[in-house]
């Protein structure tokens, strides 16, 4: 479905993204995982065609959308939600018209566009009077159930994620974590997460893609890539992790059995 | 017909007013509790508010005499109970002056000050919102205003283009808005990072959308704060254009106009410059604490 390429990104004589390539079937999952400053973030952005190709292509569904010819904002069929839900509603619009904005381009008729917003707000598992408050008015972890309906009510294919647990508390990350597994079985969704979280990468992903200075250093099954990478970035990454107890301990027993 | 989603999302927007989600206005017009509190912690600032209009409201209906009317019979007479501030060199009644001329100076303020703020924010919209280029452009321009010293450029203005009191409010215009467009700008500007904004971009809402929907509400509150005080501070700069002569002329009544016809008899009769000046000191004052009042209100909202 989603098809990368050989992106590459170039600013001021700078190779921000080198050669990266990927695709993402329906109903996939897709960690991107790095150090902070590794390009995850850069990555995504220019998927979404907020930055420029130097080289490569993006294409959707075999239709090129980015490409260093072309550039169009925001893919068709996919949302973002970002890190900080607060942030990303406005503070003076209520939440119905912060959700009515990706149905914008959509061909809905007005009885629909109430409907799928009420709709939408239950998917997340939210009461309906929630429509009408203001984002001051509601909790973060209310929020981010906003932002993951404002994306899901397009109906779109892909979601685009960065790092969206990692401004709440355990419990609430725990909540929205299963919300957005049981979201993407019911509508067969496709995830690309940016994720500092391994222990939420090997939980919920199909497939890694580890990223450092810019350039791919693994993509592989999950599975594969917890039992032991083949770089030796990634295999540093994992031994801190274990260390640091992002990743549970058994897991480490067995990682030097093997 | 039936409205398709964009269509419908306009009707959402039209029914929701760019000012009836903010507190402040719908306190104001439902007077509820929190509008009691607000009134109850502002209350000196409103009472006194309420205190001026019905004083200028009353003085207007009641006083027996024309502002610009001479009286050479009862010239520089003292304040008395026909003249309660007393009358000046052409025998007009000075207290029924002051009340036509606060029709002048706060009215004329009140253009400047609006047209300023409009023209300002729309500068400082495109400035903040626009690509590195139209940012630049606009912002030489306004720094290429700021050049000037306020006052000196609206006298050289009104000098080149004719004392009068269309020139005045033309020269005061000219020199106003730049602070807004700065201001405007640099609010625009933070909007634009937020995540929201990048939201509507990437839900490929049209340019005009985002600017009524995402900047302006949350930048419309710090505007009202400056257009307060830029309000009380071009009183200030009319009476003092009026007062060089470059203003609005005699007869009409204004405060530094006033002032002006008041200079002369300064110490035989002080009353004709006491009470424009008095004037002139109280609005302002009254127009800086209400701004004030109105920026720390704003800010306990903002919590």
């Amino acid at each position: 479905m989603l098809e990368v390429n050989n992106l590459s990104l170039q600013m001021q004589n700078q190779n921000l993204l080198e050669d990266i390539n990927f695709t993402l079937n329906r109903g996939e999952t897709l960690c991107i995982i790095g150090e902070s400053g590794s390009g995850k973030t850069t990555l995504l952005r220019s998927l979404l065609g907020l930055m420029p190709l130097s080289l490569g292509s993006v294409r959707l569904n075999g239709q090129v959308y980015q490409s260093p010819e072309k550039t169009q904002t925001g893919l068709p069929s996919t949302q973002m939600v970002m890190q900080d839900p607060i942030a990303a509603l406005n503070p003076r619009q209520k939440i119905k018209l912060s959700i009515a904005e990706s149905l914008y381009r959509s061909s809905l008729k007005a009885s629909e566009l109430d409907q799928a917003i009420k709709q939408a707000l239950k998917d997340v598992e939210l009461p309906e009077e929630i429509e009408n408050r203001y984002p001051s008015q509601i909790s973060l972890g209310q929020a981010q159930r906003v932002c993951i309906a404002r994306a899901i009510v397009a109906k779109p294919d892909i979601l685009f994620f960065d790092e969206p647990l990692s401004a709440l508390d355990a419990i609430i990350q725990k909540q929205i974590a299963h919300l957005l597994d049981r979201l993407k079985k019911q509508n067969e969704l496709s995830y690309i997460f940016i994720t500092h979280d391994l222990g939420f990468a090997r939980h919920y992903a199909d497939k890694i893609l580890l990223l450092n200075h810019g350039k791919v250093e693994e993509y592989q099954d999950v599975s594969l890539f917890f039992k032991g990478p083949e770089s030796a970035y990634g295999q540093e990454l994992l031994k801190a992790a274990y260390i640091l107890g992002s990743l549970p301990q058994k897991k480490t027993k067995e990682n030097r059995a093997a | 017909m039936e409205l398709s989603g964009k269509d419908n999302y306009l009707s959402y927007f039209m029914n929701t007013s760019l000012f009836n989600h903010l507190p402040f206005f719908k306190g104001i017009l439902s007077f509820s509790f929190q509008t009691r509190i607000v009134l109850k912690k502002h209350y000196l600032i409103f009472c006194s508010l309420a205190l001026l209009t019905a004083v200028i409201l009353l003085g207007f209906i009641f006083t027996p005499y024309d502002p610009v009317e001479t009286d050479f019979l009862n010239r520089l007479s003292p304040p008395s109970w026909q003249n309660w501030f007393g009358t000046d060199q052409m025998g007009r009644d000075i207290a029924t002056r002051i009340l036509y001329g606060a029709g002048w100076s706060v009215g004329l303020a009140l253009i400047v000050s609006t047209t300023g703020a409009v023209i300002g924010t729309i500068v400082g919209l495109l400035a903040g919102s626009l690509g590195r280029f139209v940012d630049g452009f606009c912002m030489r321009v306004t720094d290429s205003f700021f050049a000037f010293p306020e006052l000196i450029a609206a006298i050289v203005v009104t000098g080149v283009l004719g004392p009068n009191t269309v020139n005045m409010v033309i020269a005061l215009i000219l020199v106003s808005w730049m602070r807004f467009a700065r201001l405007v700008r640099a609010l625009t500007d933070d909007v634009k990072q937020r995540d929201y904004v990048l939201q509507a971009k990437l839900n490929r809402i049209p340019y005009l959308l985002i600017l009524t929907r995402h900047y302006i509400p949350n930048i419309v509150l710090s505007i009202i704060v400056v257009w307060t005080s830029s309000w009380s501070r071009t009183i200030l700069s009319i009476s003092g254009l009026s007062f060089l002569g470059f203003g609005v002329q005699p007869p009409q009544a204004e405060w530094g106009a006033m002032l002006l016809d008041g200079k002369p008899y300064m110490l035989t009769a002080p009353h004709v410059m006491i009470f424009p000046g008095v004037a002139v000191l109280i609005t302002v004052l009254v127009l800086n604490l209400m701004g004030d009042h109105l920026r720390d209100y704003l800010q306990s909202l903002e919590k």
